[in-house]
């Protein structure tokens, strides 16, 4: 669904607040399919030039008492085994299954006072993706994702590029609700490590050849002369668009030469790492800078740490996460886009800080580390604090609303503006938390 | 005094017709005007000529010391005492007597009459400001001002009393900020300067008081004129007039907020002036004052009325209204579609597929008179009709195993399917569903309950309004409904029927029972206590410990005379057939959004309620209207039509039906875990079945019972999928698909290509259609004869005629 269908406001932007009141409306002179074809198409972002997110997406919930809020003089029962070790940013300290990102922590920040409300992976997941505290446990998200939201407000940086991917696969939680499916996100649904990768549907099929495909085409044209005026939405001149669009991607070289994840040198591609959450770090940078908005990238999986917690964070979470991160980080600055692209690492919720019988931790949302790299934010600082037990903020206590706003403020997207869902409500991007303060300045 | 003195201030003495001036004439609906207090108004319509010249008019007041004038026609009162307005327009004058005898006689600013309209017109407690249920900025007020006393109570005693200071007004926080001169988030509202400043100042002044008890309150709301015909660019003022508790009757033009359902046709400005835009059509405009509205609707013709439609000759009750209405708005049908367009058409709508190649050739064959209206009995006979509606009902019903309880979504389902086959009646379908008891082998529908996992039963409360009854309650549960005359009590009040249902410890989904006792522990927030039956606009309901107070409400739907049952069925139909709703959305009736053709929803449902509710009475009598028939090529007649049937509005297909039509071109199979062989995507029960496909045609989640879930917005994904994917290429190639078919049966190339456009467009190739086909085919290489027939074939899939229903 297209919320401005039947507005009469002519822009990007979308709605005004009357649109409310056009639940019967008709298109015509609306904005349609075409129009919004064409706001992309114009290619340049309108509000904050190329400006563009990664979000790594810790699923299950990443255990912030062991990554970056560590409480050495806390019980053995709650500090666990890990210790805190220094960072490149003095007096700041993080865990010691970090190191790489320790050395390169003056070019990231973190928030050790996130928090919520809901402890279940679907609504905490809904509430961190969307800024919305969910009433319902459902498999899909009911608000709009972060990443949808900036791919309607902002669309791609380029032409030619879709505006909001998920890496490597479709990620829970990541739809655009009533947004409408165009702001879903493009996947390759292929896992960029493997020597095979390729995005789907983007190269050409096994039996078509390029000349091939041509001809197709020239038999479709010389096909297909119904007339372009018979629906009442602009779909069919959206399609004709969209099939333009498709066909550029697929013979065109810029999405294609974007997605080719082998053009790197390969001491860059092992400095990431050669598993599925350091090249999909890795197709990320290369992603943005061909154009694409918002990316969301799935950090692996099995931060939902129940058992051992300590022996899985060591061996299988930490050491891919820390390389993979850093690695962007490192990079994104290496190559002068640290201003223009935010990076953010975050999950559902944090983990109990009272370790449980089989060696694991459980679900708290009471307090959760997020971190932020870049983006025109203040790096080199932990902002925020957390009690003994690392259970409840103490001080600056960030809502998940906190958290986005920040990320809608470093693209220079009003997260106050007004969307409205199926039942014609207004629905602001975010109804609740205003920037981090230390963070935008 | 109060009364008569508000009976005196508006003197609706005379509504004079407007229309049919044959000489130049300067007309005005009043003859007089009286003001009774200081904050009274009056918008004067002035009509020359039989067009509303208020705007154009140029006023005069011979003494602006009783009563000024502005140059849209506003009067206002400055003193006791007489005064004549005069009006001058085209060389023709009138003159309107004002008294003014209440002016300073110390009535003091009201709060509901004078501040809290103000609070609404400049959009302080809109949803997106103060209104909303966060406030803003520590700042709440009720939304739209439905609730008096809290707002009161928010801007008087709230913020340590800040907001508000009798001794010096000027210096209050809600006037320093409404002015700007405090930052506000809200902008600048105020101008020192203005009348609306200075009757908040005067209420601040007096100490900010409530409204006392007996001051009068509204009642209804009136459009002095409530419709006109307008051509492009032609304008009409606006005048409200409120009905308060004590009979008497006031202008609210400046006290009201106004929008429009359709700016392109008509827009609305603040003041209430209507201006027609560059679409025909017609357009809703809404007037709303403290909780009530009134409309007032413009209709925009697309060229001159029309005295007949020769070309038209209408074969029932549907065709007779419509073309009633064509010709009121100019417009001219496009022609009946030919017909292999309306065999397509009409399969894909009623059965949710495409004819297959040997319907299509045998209805093209068929030389008889009626083969339409035959087809149509056939196909509402064939068991493709039921499995298509099912899955409908399946999305609205939300039928899903979000929940868990595969098999009763299963058993749900076939149902649902069961109950269309057997074409039983709407009123016992309705009420199997929301009157459901029992376990679910016996009872399957007890899924509807279970799946909303509801213990409030809001879900359940919303559902039956908005789906059964095409009302959109859920806004009232919170808040008095933006656009319409539910409030809480409403909502509590359906509520109340389900506060008895009970369900047992057991089973999943587990049985459902009416208990004796009130099973929820929901609180009515107006009373405190669990919600009360009270029926939607009608009595409180009382019921003993046996009874089931849920037939109670079913026994009230279904009644003959119930204004919303049949009416939402009809018009949801109606939508699914003719890709738009009398009312659209189909799910939303109230009177902010009027049908596009009254008589006929009316007609319809009567029909419907007389027929018993027999559905596929309804649905034949639709499909053989020659409404239907008519081509999707626009006109030059009717191609600004986008709410009138005079051509049918193409569409895409829904998801599921377009995956199975892929297929059935293709010749290919797609299998489903759990399910049949032969199952297709419209049979499935639930929506977690995993499918690419379906996902990226953006199959609905069935997380609610908006039809508006489904969208047809194309995405990159889908055009990728469609023209550059393996699964396609598996699809057009498979072994046992219709290309191999063809190839295996040595089929000759003229052949083939009749037989692909049939399958996927339900025509033969015209002429150059052909030619090109064939020269495709003729240009195979050497044993890759089989690519140059994949390759028609896809490029049939991907054309947009096959994409769309049209």
């Amino acid at each position: 669904m297209l919320d401005f269908i039947g507005g009469s406001s002519r822009n990007c932007e979308g709605v005004n607040r009357r649109t409310v009141l056009r639940a019967g409306a008709l298109t015509l002179g609306g904005m349609t399919l075409a129009d919004l074809l064409a706001c992309q198409s114009r290619g340049q972002a309108p509000i904050s030039g190329r400006k563009s997110v990664i979000l790594i997406w810790q699923a299950g919930g990443p255990s912030h008492i062991d990554m970056y809020d560590l409480k050495p003089s806390a019980p053995a029962e709650i500090r666990g085994e890990f210790k805190p070790i220094s960072t490149a940013v003095p007096g700041l300290q993080i865990g010691e299954h970090l190191p790489r990102q320790a050395a390169e922590f003056d070019k990231m920040a973190v928030v050790r006072s996130a928090f919520h409300t809901n402890a279940g992976h679907g609504m905490g997941s809904q509430w961190m993706q969307t800024g919305y505290q969910a009433t319902i446990e459902v498999n899909d998200n009911i608000y709009p994702s972060t990443g949808s939201v900036v791919a309607r407000m902002k669309g791609p940086n380029a032409p030619g590029m879709p505006a909001y991917v998920n890496l490597p696969r479709k990620v829970s939680f990541a739809n655009a609700a009533y947004l409408g499916a165009s702001y879903n996100p493009f996947s390759p649904d292929n896992d960029p490590s493997q020597s095979g990768f390729q995005v789907r549907n983007l190269r050409l099929p096994g039996r078509v050849d390029a000349s091939r495909l041509n001809r197709r085409q020239d038999l479709l044209k010389d096909l297909d002369g119904i007339r372009r005026d018979i629906d009442t939405k602009g779909d069919l001149v959206g399609l004709d668009t969209f099939y333009r669009d498709a066909m550029e991607m697929v013979t065109g070289a810029r999405a294609q030469k974007a997605f080719n994840i082998n053009a790197e040198a390969e001491a860059l591609r092992d400095r990431y790492g050669r598993h599925d959450m350091g090249q999909s770090c890795l197709l990320a940078r290369r992603l943005v800078e061909a154009g694409v908005t918002f990316i969301t990238i799935q950090a692996g999986g099995g931060w939902d740490t129940h058992g051992n917690n300590f022996s899985e964070l060591k061996k299988n979470l930490l050491p891919k996460f820390d390389q993979s991160v850093a690695a962007l980080v490192r990079d994104l600055y290496d190559r002068g886009m640290h201003e223009q692209v935010l990076v953010m690492a975050m999950g559902e919720f944090g983990r109990t800080p009272k370790i449980n019988s089989g060696a694991g931790r459980d679900h708290w949302p009471g307090a959760m580390s997020v971190l932020f790299s870049g983006g025109g934010l203040k790096m080199g600082q932990a902002v925020g604090s957390t009690n003994a037990a690392a259970e409840y903020p103490t001080t600056k206590p960030y809502t998940p609303g906190c958290v986005l706003s920040t990320m809608y403020t470093a693209l220079g997207i009003d997260h106050k503006h007004v969307f409205y869902d199926q039942a014609q409500r207004p629905m602001p991007i975010l109804s609740e938390g205003e920037p981090i303060r230390e963070l935008v300045g | 005094m109060a009364t008569s003195a508000r009976t005196g201030q508006i003197v609706l003495l005379l509504v004079l017709a407007f229309a049919g001036a044959s000489r130049a004439e300067l007309r005005a609906p009043v003859q007089s005007i009286v003001l009774t207090d200081a904050f009274a108004g009056r918008q004067i319509l002035v009509n020359g000529n039989g067009l509303d010249v208020t705007r154009q008019a140029v006023y005069s007041s011979s003494n602006p010391a009783v009563a000024i004038v502005d140059v849209r026609g506003y009067v206002q009162p400055t003193g006791n005492g007489k005064a004549v307005v005069g009006i001058k327009h085209a060389g023709q004058s009138l003159q309107i007597p004002v008294e003014v005898k209440g002016f300073g006689d110390g009535r003091p600013v009201d709060f509901r009459t004078e501040v809290q309209p103000l609070l609404s017109k400049l959009g302080c407690n809109a949803g997106g400001c103060h209104g909303k249920a966060s406030g803003q900025n520590g700042f709440k007020l009720s939304l739209f001002g439905f609730d008096a006393a809290y707002d009161h109570a928010a801007i008087v005693k709230e913020a340590r009393g800040r907001r508000v200071l009798a001794n010096s007004p000027e210096s209050s926080l809600f006037l320093q900020k409404a002015t700007g001169q405090l930052p506000h988030g809200g902008g600048k509202k105020l101008k020192p300067e203005g009348f609306e400043y200075a009757v908040l100042k005067q209420w601040l002044a007096a100490g900010a008081p409530f409204s006392a008890p007996e001051v009068p309150t509204v009642t209804g709301l009136a459009m002095v004129v409530k419709d006109r015909v307008l051509s492009h660019g032609q304008s009409q003022q606006l005048a409200v007039v409120a009905k308060y508790t004590d009979g008497s009757e006031r202008d609210v033009t400046r006290q009201s907020e106004f929008a429009g359902n359709l700016d392109v046709v008509a827009a609305v400005d603040a003041e209430g002036l209507v201006r027609a835009g560059a679409n025909s059509g017609e357009a809703a405009i809404m007037a709303r004052h403290m909780g009530h509205v009134a409309v007032f609707r413009a209709l925009v013709p697309h060229a001159a009325p029309l005295k007949e439609l020769p070309e038209f000759q209408p074969l029932g009750t549907i065709d007779k209204l419509v073309a009633a209405k064509w010709m009121k708005l100019g417009l001219r049908p496009s022609p009946v579609a030919d017909d292999a367009t309306f065999l397509r058409r009409l399969t894909v709508d009623l059965c949710g597929r495409l004819p297959t190649v040997d319907e299509a050739r045998a209805f093209l064959a068929d030389t008889s008179a009626d083969k339409r209206a035959k087809a149509v009995d056939r196909l509402l006979e064939c068991p493709d009709y039921p499995a298509y509606f099912a899955m409908k009902w399946g999305s609205i019903l939300r039928n899903s195993n979000l929940a868990g309880a595969d098999r009763a979504a299963y058993a749900f389902h076939n149902w649902i399917k069961d109950s269309l086959a057997n074409n039983r009646p709407y009123d016992t379908f309705v009420r199997g569903i929301i009157a459901a008891a029992g376990e679910w082998p016996e009872a399957p529908a007890i899924n509807w309950y279970w799946q909303n996992r509801d213990d409030q039963l809001h879900q359940t409360t919303a559902d039956v309004a908005q789906v059964f009854l095409g009302i959109r309650l859920q806004c009232a549960k919170c808040h008095h409904h933006p656009y319409e005359r539910w409030g809480q009590a409403d909502y509590y009040g359906l509520a109340g029927f389900f506060s008895r249902l009970g369900r047992k410890n057991f089973g999943e989904p587990p049985p459902y029972f009416s208990s004796a006792t009130v099973t929820t522990g929901e609180k009515d927030p107006l009373t405190g206590k669990a919600p009360e039956p009270k029926y939607p606009d009608g009595a409180v309901a009382r019921f003993g410990a046996e009874d089931d107070p849920r037939h109670a409400l079913v026994d009230w739907m279904v009644r003959p005379d119930n204004p919303f049952f049949a009416k939402a069925l009809v018009n949801r139909l109606w939508g699914h057939f003719f890709g738009r709703g009398i009312v659209q959305e189909v799910d939303d009736l109230r009177d902010t959004n009027p049908p596009s053709n009254p008589e006929l929803l009316d007609a319809l449902a009567g029909d419907f309620v007389r027929s018993k509710y027999d559905v596929k009475a309804l649905i034949r009598q639709l499909l053989v209207s020659r409404v239907y028939q008519l081509s999707s090529d626009p006109t030059e007649h009717n191609k600004t039509d986008q709410q009138n049937f005079a051509r049918y509005y193409a569409r895409r297909m829904p998801s599921e039906v377009f995956h199975d039509a892929v297929n059935q071109v293709c010749a290919s199979r797609q299998e489903f875990t759990g399910m049949p062989r032969s199952a297709r995507a419209v049979d499935l029960p639930h929506e977690n079945f995993g499918s690419y496909f379906l996902d990226v045609f953006d199959r609905p989640k069935r997380v609610t019972v908006c039809e508006c879930e489904r969208s047809s917005s194309a995405t990159l994904a889908q055009v990728l999928l469609l023209s550059n994917s393996d699964e396609m290429e598996n699809k057009i190639a498979a072994g046992e698909g219709r290309v191999a078919r063809m190839l295996k049966e040595k089929m000759a190339p003229a052949a083939m290509v009749d037989e692909l456009f049939l399958a996927a467009r339900g025509r033969l190739p015209v002429a150059a259609e052909k030619e090109r086909a064939l020269a495709h085919l003729a240009g195979a290489k050497k044993n890759e004869e089989s690519k140059v027939v994949e390759d028609l074939l896809w490029a049939l899939v991907n054309s947009r005629e096959f994409l769309f229903n049209h």
